[in-house]
């Protein structure tokens, strides 16, 4: 065997792509993975909304409770179960344990949470005059409940979270982290279903009260006070102004009688942690009485 | 300012990949330059595989003759064979690293048994071993070592 020295140039055990090149191949295919994943969870988030049963929904709703610095209010759990009592047999809303929770906020708002929990913030009962208009922001949560709004409103997280409680049972770590991690309430509800659950607390105050008195109060006069308050109050319960001519439309269509509202009840007063009655009283004269 | 500070990880890393590109690029360029300089130099210095069969008395001398070198990774390289373990495929990024970690340890071979007086090499064998693949786990940068080992022969007439 003769042996020819020869220097060979070519490489073959090296590839030739440019690292920059395979670097942005790469980059490329993971941000593909990304946006398919991100599709995915949004279908897979559609078809959740529709299907969870009530028993994650409460497992899910656990996990906000802890979030927040709230109290059990019984004046306003009463108020709530009166709507409750006048619900149609078919509702599928008899499926859930709810309860109201009375939480210390100045802004104007009530929020469902997964699980039956209807959170109002004092700002909206210090806001609110008559029972009938506190009926109507309590009916239209409960019809954010029924068309399962409170969840769509979780997003991504929310098919996330499901799939970690189906997987890995409800006492498990990892499924707790999940939640933790990826439940958070990023959206606002969209106008439709605004509209849809306010015709659904519009047929429930019908119901309890008999008559469609104080329906519109209460947007009516977050709608007057939009210019002071538009950040947060245009956020969380968008167009005032056209809820109102909308649900105005509705009674007018269903013929609805329109009488007079029922001032708000003392008991929900008391509750609040500033009287309503005595805004601007110093705390000395408060006590003589 | 404030956004560095706030952001130091993904600053750090980025400077990290920038430097790891960069510095990476230069050195293995260089590297390269010199295997091939060095290559040519030495072409002529038979290394074999085989095990050496040889006539009686053909054989002046013969010993042990070895090259070793540890070749590091950089960040950049590292990242790129982060994203191939997710889809699969040639890491293409670790390929240079080695190719040129085994060239060089045959080099530093030849180069001592040149020095030695050698005419062949045979039963030329290569070893490759991970350096701080513990310390790759904790998010560092590992190296690659690799060991080419032979029988160096000095003819009795060349």
């Amino acid at each position: 065997m003769k042996f020819t020295p020869r220097h060979i140039e070519d490489n073959i055990n090296v590839s030739k792509t440019h690292p920059l090149a395979e670097l942005g191949w790469l980059v490329g295919g993971l941000l593909l993975l990304v946006v398919v994943g991100y599709i995915l969870l949004g279908v897979a988030t559609e078809i959740a909304v529709a299907r969870i049963p009530v028993g994650a929904e409460v497992w899910i709703g656990e996990h906000f409770t802890g979030k927040m610095d709230a109290q059990q209010s019984e004046a306003l759990q009463g108020r709530l179960d009166k709507l409750l009592d006048v619900l149609p047999a078919d509702s599928p809303l008899h499926e859930y344990d709810f309860s109201v929770q009375l939480v210390e906020n100045e802004e104007i708002n009530a929020l469902a949470l997964p699980g039956g929990l209807i959170v109002v913030f004092t700002g909206l009962v210090e806001q609110a005059e008559s029972e009938n208009e506190l009926a109507m922001v309590l009916a239209h949560e409960l019809g954010h409940f029924a068309h399962r709004d409170h969840l769509r409103r979780l997003g991504r997280g929310l098919s996330l979270a499901l799939g970690a409680f189906l997987l890995l049972g409800e006492d498990s770590a990892t499924a707790d982290l999940v939640n933790r991690l990826f439940l958070v309430t990023e959206r606002h509800y969209s106008r439709e279903q605004e509209s849809a659950a306010d015709r659904f607390g519009l047929e429930l105050l019908v119901a309890g009260y008999g008559h469609a008195g104080g329906a519109t109060d209460f947007f009516a006069r977050v709608g007057k006070d939009a210019g002071s308050r538009a950040p947060y109050l245009l956020a969380s319960h968008p167009y005032p102004g056209d809820r109102v001519k909308e649900l105005q439309g509705l009674i007018a269509a269903h013929g609805y009688r329109v009488d007079a509202v029922i001032p708000l009840g003392q008991d929900l007063l008391q509750d609040l942690p500033v009287s309503k009655e005595s805004p601007g009283m110093e705390p000395a004269s408060v006590a003589g009485q | 300012m404030n956004i560095i500070l706030n952001n130091l990880d993904l600053f750090l890393f980025l400077a990290l990949l920038v430097l790891g590109y960069t510095c990476g690029s230069i050195a293995e360029k260089r590297h390269y330059k010199s295997i091939r300089r060095r290559e040519q130099a030495l072409v002529k210095l038979a290394v074999v595989t085989a095990e050496g069969r040889f006539k009686e008395g053909a054989v002046k001398q013969s010993f042990l003759v070895n090259g070793s070198t540890v070749v590091s990774n950089d960040y950049f390289k590292r990242l790129l064979a982060i994203l191939r373990n997710i889809f699969g495929g040639r890491v293409k990024a670790y390929e240079s690293l080695i190719d040129r970690a085994r060239r060089e340890a045959i080099l530093r071979m030849k180069e001592e048994a040149r020095a030695k007086g050698a005419h062949m090499i045979v039963n030329l064998r290569l070893e490759t071993a991970t350096i701080g693949r513990s310390a790759n786990k904790k998010n560092r940068v590992g190296s690659i070592e690799a060991l080419a080992y032979g029988t160096a022969v000095v003819m009795a007439r060349p």
